[in-house]
């Protein structure tokens, strides 16, 4: 643990950038400020105060100097800017995001097709997501590279990435075996799992022969922790099998994605690992069950105590905008509605460990703040304003509703 | 402007108006008659076979005009329709009633969605002509099917299963429940719609087609079968002799008396004018935009005046699309346009499989979320009463009013809400799902 922390802020430190200086002090008062903080402290009313992009107050309301400009919202509610750590709209549509000719790829990231500032990106600011970890597809067992990036308007790439690359990509069961074809090797899960096990096994001899090469140099930071993994992943047959490679046997900062269909059976296990889980886009099994009953599977992974428990879209397989509703039905079908505002919020920012920068409204962190018109998990309420870095970067006015 | 002989006030299309009015009258007389119930009938605990009380913390009336919603409300059932609603301290129970209480539960009418495809096992789109009026859908209904386990525990008890859209005239759709019973039983109404397609899909399967012979195409059919009913008319009414029988234009009597409403897929400005000009007032027939999609809120001024409503659905939202739309950026929602314009009749719709069957009550929660005002439950009657009254079985369904059919949900809140959750659903008085620790369906 001590290492991990260790090595996660030298990363960081090292290619996170500063927040832009463009952005004003402010002070934003509202009806209700959930800080999502590790107290879940709650603050109605509540006052922020932000300072060159950053938070420097989150309370109670107080006195500040009448010279901060100051947004009122009287009836709002105001939460962290979302996270989604499973996406794909950084190309700006669905193109490029799978190179299939090799079925590992640990060379390749997904930062040549990032195009920063696209619409789909608009579009989910608006929806209060504001934070992306932007990957290539599960057409291979490792499809490449991903790059952490913010959802505001940007003029360049580096103003709007946060991490390049930001972690890797794995996809173990169905996708990759079905996109493969008939007459590929790696198309059975045995076959994968040989793959998958092989690459790793030959960056780790680079690690330890301290052998620099060009294809493995990203993969030898996930094998010495630097790098989270992301692992596609689905059915209680391949969840387990994952946490038994990617965490038992070489020990990564892992992380379950998808999960779904009965995958949730090996939540226990999972728990017992200390393995997170990043669920979507389906939260639900109906399935396993002989009699048709339906399970909600988000409700089961937190009932059985995985840590960090975080939910995705899979954008644009779910509209990238749209993950608040992934904590409605995961809430509609027996989870919590305010554990799953820390799905969006502080658990995915806790599960790539940058949670130092974003995740909660908490001073010193990035002041990615959204005010909603009411309860965030109800998609009645609407997004009245989104700031990121202390930036407005949509504000719903009359006649200028985006999401 | 002058309108054709039809308009929507005629018998099956406002007669759930009325209800609301004589409500008090009905209660009167049902208790009068559960009073004289023989003891014959009566079960070891002495209540009456079929003879029910829900006492709800919320009761959803729906009425179409007027009453919404109950607090601390009770309804009466007997033999499968409701005989009475109100407030517990304005409802006497009856002593041969068992009393359900639901608790903190709200009560509301079975949903009703007037544009699915999972009714049955497909068959949907016959392509080899281009109108096609006398195709039945009805003939591949499988009763309470897979797909529709789901939508019955989510509280959709009935919907309009209508062919695709690839051809102009699709054929007939038909309006069914969504529990398994027997095809008699299933069905509520057939031919329950005719399903005519405009603009995008019939041109994109079809052979190089434009609108203008599209609509030539729908006008040569509306024109053949209007007179054909007209004929049959004139026959019925001794002035004249006995008409040949055509099944391709039997349909259209059904139209002509306003039995059934055309269900039109049609979206964007001038599709959907194309559909109100030629549908409605060049022919007369009840017609429903079904999709009203992209900028087709525009024409809402229009739509209100000629009496076609507006079941919407499933994409709700126009997003800027810069080059096609003439927007400025924002998000404009159906709902929300139908409604400004002054669309009194607003429903929505999944066009199921297109949308998940039982994510129906999910299309009005987007619909508030762009900006539909839903200060007097209008979300909910586009759930329930205003697709029933559009579908011409209002006088059946579509709300908690006496006489009507006993379709009932009780759900734990708000059905706009996604994190509401539904307990037990009756079709005609007889439950067909209750939700239990081991059995959850949706």
């Amino acid at each position: 643990m001590v290492r991990r922390t260790r090595l996660a802020a030298a990363f960081f430190a090292a290619t996170l950038l500063a927040a832009p200086s463009s952005a004003q002090d402010l002070a934003i008062r509202c009806g209700k400020v959930l800080s999502v903080n590790d107290a879940d402290e709650i603050f109605s009313p509540g006052l922020i105060l932000v300072e060159k992009g950053k938070i420097t107050y989150v309370g109670k309301p107080r006195e500040y100097p009448a010279s901060v400009p100051t947004v009122e919202h009287p009836d709002g509610w105001a939460v962290p800017g979302y996270i989604d750590l499973h996406t794909h709209i950084h190309t700006g549509g669905w193109g490029d995001i799978n190179d299939m000719c090799r079925n590992v790829n640990p060379e390749l990231r997904a930062a040549a097709g990032m195009r920063p500032d696209n619409r789909l990106m608009q579009v989910a600011c608006a929806g209060g997501v504001t934070t992306l970890f932007g990957i290539s597809g599960s057409g291979t067992n490792i499809s490449g590279f991903g790059l952490l990036y913010k959802t505001k308007t940007s003029r360049s790439f580096d103003e709007a990435v946060l991490a390049n690359p930001g972690g890797m990509k794995v996809a173990q069961d169905s996708n990759p075996g079905r996109l493969a074809g008939n007459h590929a090797f790696g198309r059975s899960r045995a076959g994968m799992g040989w793959a998958l096990e092989d690459v790793c096994n030959r960056a780790l001899a680079a690690v330890r022969q301290d052998r620099f090469d060009p294809s493995l140099e990203d993969l030898k930071k996930v094998m010495t922790r630097e790098l989270p993994v992301l692992i596609h992943t689905a059915g209680s047959e391949g969840v387990i099998n994952t946490a038994r490679m990617w965490k038992n046997l070489y020990d990564t900062r892992c992380v379950v994605s998808h999960g779904s269909f009965d995958g949730w059976k090996a939540a226990p296990a999972l728990a017992e690992w200390g393995m997170p889980v990043n669920h979507g886009p389906r939260t639900m099994d109906f399935y396993s069950s002989r009699n048709g009953r339906i399970n909600g599977s988000g409700a089961e992974y937190v009932a059985a105590g995985v840590p960090t428990f975080s939910l995705n879209t899979d954008s644009s397989v779910m509209p990238q905008e749209e993950l608040f509703l992934q904590g409605s039905m995961s809430a509609r079908l027996g989870a919590d509605s305010y554990q799953m505002l820390r799905a969006l919020t502080i658990h995915p920012a806790k599960t790539f460990s940058i949670d130092d920068r974003i995740g909660s409204l908490e001073p010193g962190k990035d002041a990615d703040i959204v005010v909603y018109s009411g309860d965030p998990i109800d998609p009645r309420s609407a997004v009245l304003n989104v700031w990121i870095e202390g930036t407005n970067e949509y504000k719903r006015e009359a006649g200028n509703q985006r999401f | 402007m002058t309108l054709p002989r039809t308009t929507l006030s005629t018998r099956s299309f406002a007669s759930a108006k009325s209800a609301g009015v004589c409500r008090v009258g009905i209660l009167a007389l049902a208790l009068a008659l559960t009073g004289l119930a023989p003891a014959a009938l009566a079960d070891a605990e002495g209540f009456a076979d079929g003879a029910f009380a829900v006492c709800a913390a919320k009761v959803l009336v729906c009425e179409e005009e007027g009453l919404a919603a109950i607090d601390q409300g009770v309804l009466l059932v007997r033999d499968g329709r409701i005989v009475a609603v109100g407030g517990v301290d304005e409802i006497a129970i009856p002593a041969d009633h068992e009393i359900i209480d639901v608790g903190d539960s709200w009560l509301m009418p079975g949903m009703i969605d007037l544009h699915s495809h999972v009714g049955g096992s497909g068959g949907l789109n016959d392509m080899v002509f281009q109108v096609n009026p006398g195709l039945r859908v009805g003939t591949s209904v499988v009763t309470g099917n897979a797909n529709l386990v789901r939508p019955l525990a989510a509280g959709i008890t009935s919907i309009l299963y209508i062919p695709g859209s690839g051809t102009n005239i699709g054929g007939q759709g038909v309006l069914m429940k969504t529990h398994e019973t027997e095809f008699e039983d299933a069905v509520i109404r057939n031919p329950g719609s005719l399903k005519i397609a405009q603009g995008d899909n019939p041109k994109r399967w079809g052979y190089r087609m434009n609108r203008a012979l599209m609509n030539h195409h729908i006008r040569y059919a509306l024109r053949q079968g209007k007179a054909y009913a007209m004929r049959w008319q004139e026959y019925e009414e001794g002035r004249a002799s006995i008409p040949a029988r055509h099944i391709n234009l039997d349909v259209f009597r059904d139209l002509y008396n306003n039995e059934i409403a055309i269900s039109t897929h049609t979206q964007y400005f001038q599709v959907v004018l194309a559909t109100m000009r030629i549908l409605r007032i060049e022919f007369g027939f009840p017609t429903f935009i079904d999709h009203g999609s992209f900028d087709s809120w525009l024409l809402g001024e229009l739509a209100e005046e000629i009496g076609v409503p507006a079941i919407l659905g499933p994409r709700e939202v126009m997003f800027p699309r810069p080059g096609r739309f003439d927007t400025d950026g924002r998000v404009e929602g159906s709902a929300w346009g139908f409604q400004k314009m002054g669309v009194t009749k607003i429903g929505f719709n999944t066009d199921a499989p297109v949308l998940p069957q039982e994510e129906l009550p999910l299309q009005s929660a987007m619909g508030v979320r762009y900006g539909f005002d839903n200060s007097t439950m209008d979300a909910v009657r586009g759930l329930t009463i205003v697709p029933a009254v559009v579908a011409g079985i209002g006088d059946e369904l579509g709300s908690l009013e006496p006489g009507k059919l006993a379709d009932l949900v009780v759900l734990t809140g708000d059905p706009s809400d996604p994190r509401t959750t539904v307990e037990r659903v009756w079709i005609r008085g007889e439950t067909v799902y209750e939700v239990s620790e081991e059995v959850r369906l949706w």
